[in-house]
């Protein structure tokens, strides 16, 4: 039996019960037990990553499977496995949280349960990546909100406790219409298990006419509604226009470490769903919506990036970038091209490297400066030169210079979206170019503002970057600059499952 | 002689509980407040025997005694429960500093004898024993809901619910008299299936005539179980009677008592509209019995989970959530099939688990504050954490978030819910479900995510460590639910 994805996921929740059993004084103890807990797994994916063999994607095939039985009463399983799009991901998770260990390491209070949480996080993030039953997805899904809860709501900002209610609320709002979707798949099709349901949905099996009154609720088809339930839980998570507004509470208020995991993996979460539990089981309503979907993904980037440019708080305009820099993923698998779907998987990585890089940067001068207001910062480039340099690289990754992985994966989802042949996604791309041009600006005004021009005396003497700092910082930046010079290292794994994906989607169209 | 010794010997626990009644008010008597814990010991042996002669009858077949009481598994599943929560509530009294000692016979007494009136209650066909049993549980409920006697508030509970409750039972009564009349017999069993000859009024050829009294006739008994049930718009005694009874009262009210009134609804409904037989019951009242209880389902968890988002005191906002579970338990009821009922039953058992939980926590932190109000939990999560991250444990549950007990019973109910045609309803229940996290979370908001309080936390470690097991089984039981699904399933109906 193969454990490796089992090891990966589990050893997080050794490490958290680890944590709960020692002293709440022996705080090197706990820092030390979580890098543990942390690092074994990135490692293990590390390898889980360059064992794969991309070959077992194409036709949708999944690696490291296990299919056993968990509650056979309801038929839900324990059936988890890895493929082209879940691996690079579940690699940026372990990676992720082995570097908000040390991000961490300047939180004082009550450390032995922020250990705890984020370990737990870790499991519920890396489980839904690889579950391929339905139930279990759900299962992991909703793991994830209670920690999330907690760790913004006791160690975030002034306004923590508003910010972690409200991102509760929303995400369990989406959560369960997506549970209603999830049991009327269930009882229409008799499993739970994705693959299945896929193949189902392929033949044409997936109607809901097993369903009381063909499936019918609200008025609307059992497509119809099962579609917009789960697009609708998935798309909160990503987040995208109009669902976005519990995000800028949420990075603002959360510490530093978990705004770099919310933004750098947990938006992931969403974009993941739609590709993975969404798009292939109810491949003809989204193909009938995938235009809607373009320009939902469309007015994203350019309502997230305007939105930032108006931003005075750093944490927030880099929030705002967030929801403007997914926007690529839900126009790229909208468009219905190979390339836009392999754009917008990219894109995923890209953004979570980048962004997680940005919040680490915002955290570094927060934490001098204990305020993050751009225009009364000025000049940081002089006291502060590391400082400079790592922030300058990171903000043209996230604004997709060439040589970026940004720019690899902005440049795929447009020129997928554009080969999609069809005129009114071209259009959309050409709308979308605004939002690169106002995401340059507002980076590069947020540059000229915190870093060029004269110092603020205020600042004289702030301390450039420490170790921990650098460390947390650099694997991400040297991620975004490999990837935009050797994009093949992560698009070969990823290729033959989009490609795979892709296909069974455009037949849906026929 | 012998089908007299057979009856007796089927309905030993019943017995056996009465019994216990009695030697729990004699030693309280003898012991004249001097060693009044040995009392609750007493009590707590008592309900070990009972448990373990429950649970050896579980899974033998039916069998009617004296023409009255149905022994089968479906009411010793309940039994079993009732005897749990009486037993967990024991050791809340017990633990409970600041309870009197004087005179505790009383409330162990009074706590029995309510749980001998479930037992006839949960476990008969014959509507007259079924008001009996209601009335006794009743009775006892009032009492103790107004043991605190120095209290204001818990006479006003006591009152309310004794106005409330003999109104209640008068409607019940009076449709049963009236189903009396239309069938000549008070068996709910012989009542739905016989036609013609043997039986002339039975309800059958009563719908060829008029249907009016019959539909009256069930109405008025389903208020009666709705009552019990705290289901709208018979709920309006819950908020106060929870309130201002002591807390180990509104732990068994919330619990025991409502659990009962489930039970008897689920026989009620099952007799007259599941059995075979009854085709024309079915095809007329059938699926409007379904829609009433869906609606009623529908308006009761909404209305409780509104109205307990305003709530200052912990117990008054349980008391809502409870309500609102009365909803979400209907949902199962009111689909009229097995898996509808096994769901219901399934979440019952979950609900014991977490509310004895939840009640429990509010118990302790009541002698830590000395009042329920939420603001005063304050900080109080980092001082008592194991009882506190308990707690978390137990509000995940009721607002039904993976991996709980909670969750698993939604899932249930909500698969059953769609998959018979009551897909709004489930979409109800589920916008519901996101609703009360709002309010169960305000308490773990109070716990953590304030400055650690400096008040000191009582240390109660046994108290503690019946916390800890129900929080971990409330998680355990969402990861492996099917212990208590072959449990549901060999008890079914």
């Amino acid at each position: 039996m193969d454990n490796l994805l089992n090891l990966i996921t589990f050893i997080p929740l050794l490490g958290m019960l680890v944590v709960c059993c020692l002293p709440k004084t022996a705080t090197g103890l706990i820092k030390g037990v979580s890098l543990v807990a942390t690092g074994i797994p990135l490692i293990l994916a590390t390898q889980l990553y360059f064992a794969y063999d991309p070959a077992l994607g194409a036709d949708g095939g999944y690696a490291h499977v296990l299919n056993v039985e968990w509650i056979g009463v309801i038929g839900a399983n324990y059936y988890i496995g890895i493929d082209g799009i879940s691996l690079p991901l579940v690699w940026l998770t372990t990676l992720l949280l082995f570097l908000g260990v040390p991000a961490s390491f300047n939180i004082e209070k009550a450390q032995k349960a922020y250990y705890a949480l984020l370990l737990l996080l870790e499991v519920g993030i890396i489980g839904v990546f690889i579950s391929l039953d339905y139930f279990l997805f759900y299962v992991f899904w909703e793991i994830m909100l209670l920690p999330m809860y907690f760790l913004i709501g006791i160690w975030g900002g002034p306004r923590r406790e508003y910010a972690a209610i409200k991102f509760f609320l929303y995400t369990l709002a989406g959560s369960v219409l997506m549970l209603i979707a999830i049991i009327a798949l269930r009882l229409d099709s008799g499993t739970f298990s994705i693959p299945e349901l896929v193949a189902l949905a392929h033949n044409g099996q997936l109607t809901g006419a097993s369903l009381p009154g063909g499936g019918e609720l609200l008025g609307m088809s059992f497509y119809t509604w099962a579609f917009w339930f789960l697009f609708v839980g998935f798309a909160i998570k990503i987040p995208v226009f109009p669902f976005h507004t519990w995000l800028p509470d949420a990075h603002v208020q959360a510490p530093t470490p978990i705004s770099v995991i919310l933004a750098g993996i947990l938006l992931k979460l969403g974009g993941y769903g739609l590709m993975r539990a969404c798009f292939p089981i109810l491949p003809v309503a989204f193909v009938e919506n995938a235009y809607f979907l373009g320009i939902l993904g469309a007015v994203s980037i350019v309502y997230g990036s305007f939105v930032a440019l108006g931003q005075t708080d750093f944490k927030r305009m880099v929030a705002y970038s967030s929801v403007s820099h997914m926007g690529y993923v839900l126009l790229g698998t909208g468009a219905l091209t190979i390339w836009g779907t392999d754009g917008a998987a990219m894109q995923m990585f890209a953004h979570g490297t980048s962004s997680a890089a940005m919040f680490l940067v915002v955290g570094v001068i927060y934490d001098r400066a204990h305020h993050r207001d751009l225009n009364g910062f000025g000049g940081l480039s002089q006291p502060m030169p590391v400082y400079w340099g790592m922030t300058t690289i990171c903000f043209f990754a996230a604004l997709g210079l060439p040589t970026m992985s940004g720019f690899i994966a902005e440049a795929m989802t447009l020129v997928g979206a554009f080969q999609s042949g069809d005129t009114r996604f071209q259009a959309l791309v050409l709308f979308s170019v605004i939002g690169i041009v106002i995401t340059a600006a507002f980076l590069l005004w947020a540059i000229q503002r915190v870093f060029l021009g004269p110092l603020n005396e205020k600042y004289k003497g702030y301390p450039d970057m420490n170790f921990r700092e650098i460390f947390c910082m650099a694997p991400l930046l040297f991620l975004c600059v490999l990837l935009g010079v050797f994009p093949h290292l992560i698009l070969d794994k990823m290729e033959p499952s989009i490609t795979h994906l892709v296909n069974l989607l455009q037949s849906a169209a026929n | 002689m012998e089908a007299y010794a057979d009856g007796m010997k089927a309905i030993a626990p019943e017995l056996v509980l009465t019994a216990l009644s009695l030697v729990v008010l004699v030693a309280d008597l003898v012991m004249r407040g001097r060693n009044s814990r040995i009392v609750g010991y007493i009590t707590l042996a008592g309900l070990a025997v009972v448990a373990g002669m429950l649970a050896m009858r579980v899974g033998d077949a039916p069998q009617t005694v004296f023409g009255m009481v149905q022994v089968d598994s479906f009411g010793t599943y309940f039994k079993l429960f009732t005897v749990a929560s009486v037993a967990v509530v024991t050791v809340f009294i017990l633990s409970d500093r600041q309870e009197r000692s004087h005179g505790i016979g009383e409330y162990y007494f009074l706590l029995v004898g309510a749980a001998v009136g479930i037992f006839f209650m949960v476990s008969t066909y014959h509507l007259l024993l079924l008001m009996l049993g209601l009335e006794l549980l009743s009775l006892a409920s009032y009492s103790l809901a107004g043991f605190h006697k120095g209290e204001r508030k818990s006479a006003e509970a006591a009152m309310k619910y004794v106005v409330f409750g003999g109104l209640s039972a008068g409607v019940m009564l009076y449709g049963i008299s009236l189903l009396y009349g239309l069938t000549g017999t008070l068996e709910l069993d012989v009542m739905a299936t016989q036609v013609g000859d043997a039986m002339p009024y039975g309800l059958v050829p009563q719908l060829d005539y008029d249907v009016v009294p019959v539909g009256v006739a069930l109405v008025m008994v389903l208020a009666g179980f709705a009552y019990k049930m705290s289901v709208v718009p018979f709920h309006f005694w819950t908020p106060d009677v929870y309130e201002g009874a002591p807390t180990p009262v509104t732990t068994f009210l919330a619990v025991a008592s409502k659990a009962a009134g489930v039970a008897a609804l689920l026989r009620f409904i099952g007799a007259l509209f599941m059995t075979e037989g009854v085709q024309p019951v079915v095809e007329w009242y059938g699926d409007k019995i379904g829609l009433l209880l869906a609606i009623l389902a529908a308006v009761t968890m909404t209305l409780g989970n509104l109205s307990a988002l305003r709530q200052q005191s912990l117990k008054r906002m349980l008391a809502y959530s409870s309500i609102a579970h009365a909803g979400y338990i209907l949902i199962g009821v009111a689909t009229l099939e097995a898996d509808g009922f096994a769901a219901s039953m399934y979440y019952m058992a979950a609900y014991y688990f977490m509310n004895l939980g939840a009640f429990g926590v509010v118990l302790y932190f009541e002698s830590t504050t000395g009042s329920d109000r939420i603001e005063d939990l304050k900080g109080l999560g980092w001082k008592a954490p194991l009882i506190s991250i308990a707690m978390v444990a137990f509000l995940v549950s009721l607002t039904g978030l993976p991996p709980t007990v909670g969750f698993y019973g939604k899932y249930l109910l909500f698969k059953s819910g769609v998959d018979h045609g009551l897909a709004w309803l489930v979409f109800v229940a589920a916008a519901n479900s996101v609703v009360s996290l709002f309010y169960y979370f305000s308490v773990a908001k109070a716990l953590f995510l304030n400055e650690p309080s400096s008040r000191p936390a009582l240390s109660q470690p046994l108290f503690a460590a019946l916390l800890a097991v129900l929080g971990i089984a409330t998680l355990w039981f969402g990861l492996r639910p099917e212990s208590i699904e072959t449990f549901v399933a060999r008890c079914l109906l």
